[in-house]
């Protein structure tokens, strides 16, 4: 079967992923009681940045999109 | 002290197993109604985003999600006391009951499809073999002349991406509940699909992504899953 194509496949999938999930998505709770901060956000927008595309993590790699937590196919 | 929160779930049971959650605390059920809402308490008052902070979020949500049907939070979301807790599980509670009832016995995965964005863009443009348009006789005509231009090759790249996603998602959508499908987020990023899909399924899910893998062609494609349903929850209720 060829894989040539494939970039990246396990359930331990790549960093990227779980950050664009757990930072970026899920329930999203507002109000008086929550404590939101500030500085979060802020940092977030740098990190969203700098995880935004897969391209991007493969041309800084010079290679296939690898994540830390997975093996390459 | 601060109680964090990793997620919703379907039962307001004590957990099997104990577990360790950021900061190495303890992670507790509290229980709302038939509802719990999973938390840790913490010294510090807000986790700093940091790789193991992001990732052992996210172990915790993924343990949950073999015994219960689970919403996560976004990280990181904290309150002060556990009545401000309770009190936003009173107003939130029929949204966490509608999503855990929709969501119940399924799993989120990813697909994402890379093309040559650069490579389709110059084989979009009008070539040397195309028609030779008149000379235009003003600037004015040339500006236009140049946005058609333009639009034309947008024109021909949507289309174009229209069909391979169509095609990709011919192999995936029979054995989605819900799907989502973001097309060209970046040049290269031809597709970014989140599919729902039922535990039954799933085995035809991944199969259906072993044949797409091996079609010939220049895209290059990302599997990832199953994730608790990140991109499905839908709190619809202010």
């Amino acid at each position: 079967m060829a894989s040539h194509n494939v970039i990246a496949e396990s359930k331990d999938v790549a960093l990227v992923e779980v950050l664009d999930r757990v930072l970026d998505k899920g329930v999203v709770i507002s109000g008086d009681l929550v404590i939101s901060v500030a500085e979060v956000d802020l940092v977030y927008v740098g990190l969203k940045a700098l995880i935004s595309s897969v391209e991007t993590m493969e041309r800084l790699r010079g290679g296939p999109f690898v994540g830390p937590m997975q093996e390459p196919t | 002290m601060a109680i964090y929160i990793y997620g919703v779930i379907d039962s307001n049971g004590r957990p099997d197993d104990p577990m360790i959650g950021l900061e190495g605390a303890l992670v507790c059920n509290l229980p709302y109604r038939d509802l719990g809402v999973v938390t840790s308490d913490l010294d510090a008052r807000i986790p700093h985003i940091t790789k193991e902070h992001v990732l052992g979020h996210e172990r915790v949500v993924e343990r949950l999600m073999v015994n219960f049907t689970v919403l996560p939070f976004r990280f990181p979301t904290i309150f002060d006391k556990k009545e401000d807790v309770l009190a936003m599980m009173n107003d939130h509670y029929d949204d966490f009951r509608d999503n855990l009832g929709r969501l119940r016995g399924k799993a989120e995965f990813g697909i994402k499809v890379i093309w040559p964005g650069d490579k389709i863009r110059t084989r979009m443009a009008p070539g040397e073999n195309s028609a030779p348009m008149p000379a235009p006789a003003s600037p004015a005509r040339s500006f236009l002349k140049k946005k058609f231009e333009e639009h034309q090759i947008e024109k021909k790249i949507e289309d174009e991406a229209d069909k391979h996603i169509a095609l990709v998602d011919g192999f995936f959508n029979k054995f989605a509940a819900e799907k989502k499908l973001e097309k060209l987020k970046t040049e290269n990023l031809l597709l970014n699909a989140l599919y729902l899909v039922e535990k039954e399924k799933q085995g035809d899910f991944r199969q259906a992504f072993e044949q797409l893998r091996s079609s010939p062609g220049e895209l290059k494609y990302l599997f990832s899953g199953p994730w608790p349903p990140y991109n499905f929850i839908k709190m619809i209720r202010p």
